[in-house]
């Protein structure tokens, strides 16, 4: 996914990746990343769960906005199951969760 | 096939759609099954490792690192968005051997290609042929390492400008030197048809 997102960038197109190893995310030396602490095969979440997809999704579109500067993997600090995954209501506004990664 | 079925938890649960053609069920596939999830693990790489565990990581660590420091080196290429996300065109890709049912499935053991999946296509349409990776959950909700409906809501709602028409799947690849003929392709494509912005979903 990193070398993809890097090929498809330096072609001149915007690019975020999600991962689920961190080391392979900041190796890949990518655009930019977020990593999820999330099993494979699940790097949206769980089946069904419409609003922890969309979360995931916001979060991807708000690093498209957001990040300052390439190469940056942002971790996201969801844990799994145990979370309130919250319906987006600005999709215009970057998600608290990308922006309090990128200021800290 | 049943429209329920029982799930790891013992529950009972309605099962939309699943894409997989469910084999007929004997007592050596309960076994084997029961093994596969409780022992195995059901994902192995090359048939042989088993991942989606501390040690799937250590794997994947392993394969991908080495070849990750040799084909990333130089500057990390950076363009910013260069629209309103509302006025912006995405494109979805996967790595999760995702494609159309009507397509060539991936090769299991490694495959160098891609697929071309259209933003119209319905959960019973796709498929996945991947083995590295539990598809259990995935071939429930296609949106887990493919989030294509999300995505058309999304479209819908005006959140992004539009879905690009063509999406793009991988499967599992050991070596990254041969993919990257097809890496560059897909790239090519992408930049020559309008896109603004691409996301990229792992397996």
């Amino acid at each position: 996914m990193g070398l993809l997102a890097r090929e498809i960038e330096a072609r001149g197109v915007t690019t975020v990746g999600l991962a689920l190893v961190k080391e392979v995310a900041v190796a890949a030396r990518a655009p930019r990343f977020l990593y999820l602490h999330w099993p494979f095969g699940h790097a949206l979440g769980e089946p069904g769960n419409i609003a922890q997809q969309r979360t995931v999704l916001h979060d991807m579109l708000s690093m498209a906005i957001s990040a300052p500067r390439s190469g940056l993997v942002v971790e996201l600090p969801y844990r799994w199951r145990r979370e309130t995954y919250l319906p987006v209501d600005d999709w215009k506004a970057p998600s608290e969760s990308v922006v309090s990664a990128l200021s800290s | 096939m049943d429209s329920t079925t029982k799930t790891r938890s013992g529950r009972h649960l309605e099962l939309a759609r699943t894409l997989d053609e469910e084999p007929k069920r004997t007592h050596r596939g309960r076994l084997k099954e029961f093994l596969d999830r409780r022992v195995f693990n059901s994902a192995t790489l090359f048939g042989v490792i088993p991942v989606g565990t501390a040690f799937g990581h250590f794997i994947s660590k392993l394969i991908a690192l080495p070849q990750l420091r040799k084909l990333t080196v130089g500057e990390i290429p950076w363009v910013p968005l260069r629209k309103p996300l509302s006025e912006s065109t995405v494109v979805l890709l996967s790595s999760g051997g995702v494609h159309l049912r009507s397509d060539r499935p991936f090769n299991l053991n490694g495959d160098p290609t891609f697929r071309i999946i259209p933003k119209d296509a319905q959960q019973a349409d796709l498929a996945i042929s991947h083995q590295a990776y539990d598809k259990t959950d995935a071939l429930r909700d296609i949106n887990l390492v493919f989030p294509i409906e999300r995505l058309r809501e999304l479209e819908a709602e005006r959140a992004i400008g539009r879905l690009a028409e063509d999406h793009y799947g991988f499967g599992l690849m050991g070596s990254a030197k041969r993919l990257m003929p097809a890496i560059r392709e897909v790239a090519q494509r992408i930049s020559e048809s309008g896109v603004d912005l691409a996301l990229l979903v792992p397996a």
